[in-house]
């Protein structure tokens, strides 16, 4: 199945598309004989399902270990519980034309045949027992961590992921030694970026209510349970973005709670965390993004942490400059916001939900094939591929753009503190500043 | 609890028709609709329980079970409640024997021995209060006052069904018959006794 | 007390109308006359007849079934194109959770407490259930519980957390508006009219078999009820556990879902699922035996393995305890836990499979009539078989991780619960419709009904398998384009045809009432006595049956033991013959002739609807101000101390003697 995937999707996903809408128009009780269309159809769903081409979320086109061996696993249950069914609808439709009531006479009265009915419980116990034991197999096998590489904290709440790259004992992170900076902790949310062919293992939580981390292509999902640690295996040999999305029932704006998995050939996971850890520059003074700065100090950064940001504002001393810190537990209900630092080196935003990339722009980074994708992933947002028409909806009213609070009055609840960003009532001109200063973020 | 409501009303609405001498296995009607309460029952207090065994070890550090427990004094209640079972069973003996002053004598007895062990419970949540343990103070308060307020709730559900039924033996207004009214009270009140037991044991004996 | 004196050189007659029946007050008990209207809506609001409860059961399941109907075609408006602004985004969340808490809790459940009501007493040739007066009690706290819930709409918000209402999302931070405590208090209030059913419908079993019913003669639906009330008596207090929990969270303080008191969100969803995976056999388990009941008939056969069936519904009754955890593949519960539920899991496939195979082979080698209720009964067998085999494919745990909280589960559950439970209650409302009324439902209409609800169905389940396994998951207000994928598994289109396929569905429902409207017209005829050539017991008896079921208490020698009065096997060996011997007409004639001169049914009543109003009084008082629950406390009291003083057993003087020639319409269904 999986050697399906490199298929050439649009020649033949459009032949049968075009097949199956006239398969399915012709679902009409009175014209029996279209029937045939319709098996033909659904054979070729079962075929197609198989080997689909463009889906992000696809549970059947696995792209990593673990994916893969649930794959493994699956198909043969699916395609034995199709013959099962096949069989069962056979038996059905021989017994419904065969006796029908043609003025037959009336039928022995009998109770049954023990040897049919012992036969009948003794056949699905022997395919579900050869089901069970692969699946205890591969249930053991998942849980196996003995062998990680690489772990990375992540983080669940309303509604948005946080990663949080740990400095390990041996002053690597993630087995990566960074090249010019000092290790420090990398603290990331939306796209989770990984070296290919590394066993990465999630330690994760949550700070609010339930939430489940789901990249269908490269694991099944998993829980995060505030007050508990769950882990989550990942790992991947071609590198790409894969998509997932919440799949734990949080709130108000669960459908917009996505994520991404990043994978990438271990010397542009180099670039990458070498990238995250450069030190901090500030906009050229006199340009939009320096005033945007200012506005960012005013307005975001007692949510949003920007590494390294200083406000100098007021002084000209040089020496007399404070390091901003964000905190937003005084805000946000769960406690914590995005990490901006390095924003547009990712290309989604708002806990994934919106692209930073405009389409074409997008198109090129995610179908971009294993060899090229790395570097175009690296390139980040630039002003022409910005996606500025969301990103300013999104600074000019937040819940408008994506639901996090039901009904403001509702607040006291909370002690005021909002799900996710507030409306913040900024100007037209400040969201020009902002966007300004954001675009350097990478 | 608004499913015990309901169980006394068991108890008056059997169709004498269908007493206990038509019914289809010889028990009365009455007395396996007790039966099925009690089980339904056993599985209220099973997640009451399990809640609370979650919990037990989940306070502040002075606030914990150790702390506040003064066990000879709940053994001495459990330890009344346990006699008013014996009372109980002297009750439901003496409405076979059919002999009413007994029953009722018993019954009452059985009533106040309940209502004691409910005042030492009231006692034994106020110095708990006193001590600082409030219902909110912490999963660990929290999980037991639900669990022993849902046992002290049914114990004086109990205690009005037995003075009711006094009453009604006294007015001679018991419906159907009544030793087995008095026996139906009666598996009611060893139920809740029986859960007290595994209640004393596992919260108050057990350490955490 | 009402005593139905019935002189016994009363010429027989048939026609229902024509029952001579004296139905008199018992006036020496308490302030209050008896309600002991027989017609007129007092006759409705104070029974304790369990047919007429059965009646109010089913006309209120049905209203609940349009409003949850309605609120599944909002959800799929909202669905049908990307970025869909039909509902914002907390309507929707609103929407879900009622959708599902109402299809459950007030529409699948009762609707088989409607038949289990009706149906059971004549099954086992009983008058009436064990206690009549909890009966009525059960029915009104139902009903009262479900306009209680659905008050919530006009009070600021229905409950936003899926019908599952995982912790801490349902506490008071997350979810502010009165909801969740509507729905909480509202579960428990029907909760409450669950166990009282539960445990009167077992003793009623157990207890009130017509003489010569042995368990192994009991009519295949009156076990698998039977089986549900045991599951409901255990099940019930589990949840009523939960929802004390969350009350007492939400409305007094406490934390047992506050992760920051160190509490653990697990505990929800084990007592959750502890009660809710045996609330999936209780919703299936009825229809079950529906089906059972119907493939016999028109298959003029008795069903196949008819022991083994008992069985496996026992089977499942026991293991569906065990399973509960295959809900929580993805919560993170181990690798040892989930590989023995997973194990579990697939063996409640066998039981399963089991009465699958077992309702074919009913079919096999017997003369099959195709009727509509017969229609509906095969098409459970394919619809459910359906949801049972996606069922097996996350029973596989690894897979599950895969396709739970996917759309996959909602077409795999949608497949068990329309497909088994909804089609086997049209199934046996189609069936015992003529029993219930007096009338047959209009087949061609009734084929009509059939066949746009199984088109419906699939179109609007099927492309759920697909948009599942293309990694759509549940409970999301909206899906966006750009992450749609496109060619043949684009989910724009499954979306569409889904949406497209609920209005089919939804006309396909319409029908059914219009269905019922042409069969009621004037001038319809009155359906034949056993329109169907059925086999049990409740056919031994007028349609529909007097108020006291049966003129005399049936003997029963065989489990089909209609049949075996109808038909004389006068073949030798392994050589059959069936001959008819009587005609229903001349057996129910011939039980009428030898009735029971003494009938005693119970009177009416005041106090159970009362004590049932009682609980949404104090349930808004735990949401609004202590005072109502004062209040309600004072009416529950009050009615508990009337319904103790209101006697079972008058003295015989306090009827009134059987007047000559004073007849009452005895039974005024249909």
């Amino acid at each position: 199945m999986n050697g399906h995937t490199n298929h050439d999707r649009t020649i033949w996903v459009g032949s049968h598309d075009a097949h199956t809408l006239d398969a399915v128009s012709a679902v009409n009780p009175r014209r029996r004989r279209r029937i045939p269309g319709i098996a033909a159809a659904v054979g070729a769903a079962i075929a197609l399902s198989a080997c689909a081409t463009d889906a992000p979320q696809d549970t059947w086109q696995p792209a990593g270990e673990n994916a893969q061996k649930i794959h493994d696993l699956q198909w043969p249950v699916f395609l034995t519980a199709g013959i099962v069914g096949v069989l069962v609808f056979g038996l059905l439709a021989v017994t419904v034309l065969r006796f029908r009531d043609k003025g037959q006479s009336m039928p022995e009265q009998t109770h049954g045949k023990p040897v049919i009915e012992y036969l009948f419980i003794a056949i699905p116990a022997v395919i579900l027992a050869a089901i069970a034991i692969p699946t205890v197999g591969v249930v053991m096998a998942l849980a196996d961590t003995d062998d990680t590489e690489c772990v990375i904290n992540v983080t669940g709440q309303q509604w948005w992921w946080e990663y949080d790259y740990e400095v390990e004992d041996d002053g690597t992170i993630c087995g990566f030694a960074p090249t010019a900076a000092e290790a420090a902790p990398i603290v990331t949310s939306g796209q989770l970026v990984i070296p290919a062919d590394t066993k990465v293992l999630l330690r994760g939580t949550s700070r609010d209510v339930i939430h489940s981390y789901w990249i269908p292509r490269l694991n099944g999902k998993r829980d995060m349970v505030p007050g508990r640690v769950h882990y989550l295996r990942l790992s991947s040999e071609t590198p790409g973005i894969y998509a997932g999305q919440c799949t734990e029932f949080c709130g108000l704006s669960h459908a917009n709670m996505r994520m991404e998995t990043i994978v990438l050939e271990p010397d542009h996971f180099q670039q990458w965390l070498d990238n995250e850890l450069e030190p901090y520059t500030s906009p050229e003074e006199g340009t939009l993004a320096a005033a945007g700065e200012s506005t960012f100090i005013t307005q975001c950064s007692r949510c949003h942490q920007v590494n390294g940001l200083v406000d100098d504002r007021g002084t000209d001393d040089p020496d007399d400059d404070t390091l901003v810190v964000s905190y937003p537990d005084q805000f946000v209900y769960s406690g914590a916001a995005p990490n901006l630092t390095n924003l547009m080196g990712r290309n989604t935003f708002a806990g994934a939900t919106f692209d930073l990339l405009t389409d074409e722009c997008r198109a090129d980074v995610w179908e971009a094939d294993p060899e090229v994708f790395g570097e175009r992933y690296l390139a980040g947002v630039t002003e022409d591929c910005l996606n500025e028409i969301e990103l300013r909806e999104w600074l000019r009213n937040s819940p408008a753009k994506k639901p996090m609070y039901a009904d403001a009055e509702m607040l006291t609840e909370t002690d005021g503190k909002t799900r996710g960003m507030p409306y913040l009532a900024l100007s037209e001109d400040q969201i020009d500043e902002l966007i300004a200063y954001l675009l350097e973020r990478k | 609890m608004a499913d015990t409501a309901v169980a006394p009303a068991t108890g008056h609405d059997a169709h004498d028709d269908h007493g206990a001498h038509h019914s289809s296995t010889g028990l009365s009607n009455n007395k396996l609709a007790m039966w099925m309460f009690l089980g339904s029952e056993c599985l209220l207090f099973g997640g009451l329980i399990s809640t609370y065994m979650l919990y037990r070890g989940r306070h502040s550090e002075n606030l914990g079970p150790d702390q506040v427990w003064d066990i000879p004094f709940t053994s001495a209640s459990s330890f009344v409640l346990l006699m008013s079972s014996l009372t109980m069973v002297l009750a439901v003996s003496s409405a076979h024997r059919k002999d009413d002053r007994n029953t009722k004598v018993w019954l009452m007895v059985t009533a106040l021995l309940g209502a004691l062990f409910v005042a030492g419970q009231v006692y034994e949540f106020t110095t708990f209060y006193r001590e600082g343990l409030g219902f909110t103070t912490s999963l660990f308060s929290s999980s037991f006052y639900t669990l022993t307020g849902f046992h002290g709730v049914h114990v004086t559900v109990g205690i009005i069904m037995l003075t009711s039924l006094v009453g009604m033996i006294g007015k001679n207004r018991v419906p159907g018959d009544k030793a087995e009214t008095v026996e139906l009270f009666g598996l009611y009140w060893h139920f809740v006794d029986v859960v007290w037991i595994l209640i004393f044991t596992l919260v108050y004996l057990i350490p955490a | 007390m009402a005593i139905i004196e019935r002189p016994t050189d009363t010429p027989a007659v048939v026609s229902p109308d024509a029952a001579p029946a004296v139905a008199t007050p018992a006036t020496s008990y308490g302030v209050f006359r008896r309600p002991v209207e027989t017609t007129g809506w007092k006759s409705w609001l104070f029974t304790i007849d369990h047919k007429k409860l059965g009646i109010m059961y089913g006309v209120v399941a049905m209203a609940f079934f349009v409003i949850g109907g309605i609120e599944a075609l909002l959800i799929r408006l909202q669905l049908a194109g990307p970025d869909g602004t039909v509902l914002s985004a907390d309507a929707y969340n609103q929407m879900f959770t009622m959708h599902a808490t109402t299809m459950v809790f007030l529409f699948v459940m009762p609707m088989a407490a409607a038949f289990a009501n009706y149906m059971v007493p004549l099954q086992i040739g009983a008058r009436d259930v064990a206690f009549p007066r909890i009966n009525a009690f059960g029915f009104w706290t139902f009903l009262f519980g479900g306009l209680f819930l659905n008050t919530s709409w006009i009070l600021g918000g229905a409950a936003d957390g899926g019908w599952f209402m995982y912790a801490p999302n349902s506490s008071v931070a997350f979810s502010p508006t009165n909801g969740v405590d509507f729905w909480a208090l509202g579960l428990q209030i029907t909760g409450i009219a669950s166990l009282t059913g539960a445990i009167n419908l077992i003793v009623t079993v157990i207890n009130m078999r017509a003489p010569g019913m042995s368990l192994m003669k009991v009519p295949i639906f009156t076990w698998m009820i039977m089986v549900v009330q045991f599951l409901l008596l255990f099940a019930i207090p589990v949840i009523t556990v939960a929802l004390f929990l969350l009350m007492f969270q939400r409305s007094f303080d406490a934390t047992f879902f506050s992760v920051e008191a160190g509490a653990d969100p697990l505990l929800w969803q084990h007592l959750f699922w502890i009660f809710g995976h045996p609330e999936v056999y209780i919703i299936v388990l009825p229809a079950f035996g529906i089906v059972s009941e119907v493939l016999p008939v028109f298959s003029k056969k008795p069903l196949f393995g008819y022991p083994l069936v008992v069985f496996s519904g026992a089977a499942i009754g026991f293991v569906g305890w065990g399973v509960w955890a295959h809900h929580m593949f993805a919560s993170g519960l181990g690798p040892i836990s989930v590989a023995v539920f997973s194990v579990a899991t697939m063996a409640i496939a066998i039981p399963t499979g089991v009465k699958i195979i077992n309702w074919v082979m009913t079919m096999w080698g017997g003369k099959l009539k195709f009727t509509v209720p017969m229609l509906y009964a095969v098409g459970v067998i394919v619809q459910f078989t359906i949801g049972g085999l996606s069922g097996v494919t996350h029973s596989v745990a690894p897979s599950d991780t895969q396709q739970t909280d996917t759309y996959y589960i909602v077409a795999h559950f949608h497949y068990v619960i329309f497909g088994g439970a909804v089609l086997g209650l049209f199934s046996g409302l189609y069936y015992w419709w003529p029993k219930m009324f007096g009338k047959m439902l209009n087949e061609r209409m009734g084929r009509w009904n059939f066949w746009l609800t199984i088109i419906g169905m699939n179109l609007t389940f099927g492309p759920m398998h697909v948009l599942g396994l293309q990694g759509q998951p549940r409970r999301m207000y909206v899906w966006t384009e750009n992450r749609a994928g496109d060619g043949f598994f684009n989910i724009g289109f499954w979306n569409l045809i889904a949406s497209i396929g609920a209005f089919v569905l939804a006309l396909g429902v319409l029908l059914f009432f219009v269905n019922i409207y042409v069969s009621h017209r004037k001038g319809t005829q009155k359906a034949p006595l056993d329109p169907w050539d059925a086999r049990s017991l409740e056919w031994i008896t007028t349609s529909p049956p007097k108020e006291h079921n049966f003129d005399r208490t049936p003997t029963v020698g065989h489990l089909d033991e209609f049949f075996h009065r109808k038909y004389e096997d006068r073949g030798e060996g392994d050589h059959h013959d069936y001959h008819q011997v009587a005609t229903a007409e001349e057996i129910i004639a011939e039980e009428e002739a030898k009735g029971d001169s003494h009938i005693h049914l119970p009177s009416p009543s005041y106090w159970p609807i009362l004590l049932s109003l009682a609980l949404p009084i104090m349930a808004y008082g735990v949401i609004y101000n202590i005072w109502l629950i004062v209040g309600g406390a004072a009416l529950a009291l009050l009615s508990m101390y009337g319904w103790g003083m209101e006697p079972h057993t008058a003295p015989d003087d306090d009827y009134d003697p059987p007047a000559a020639g004073t007849e009452l319409e005895v039974a005024a269904h249909g």
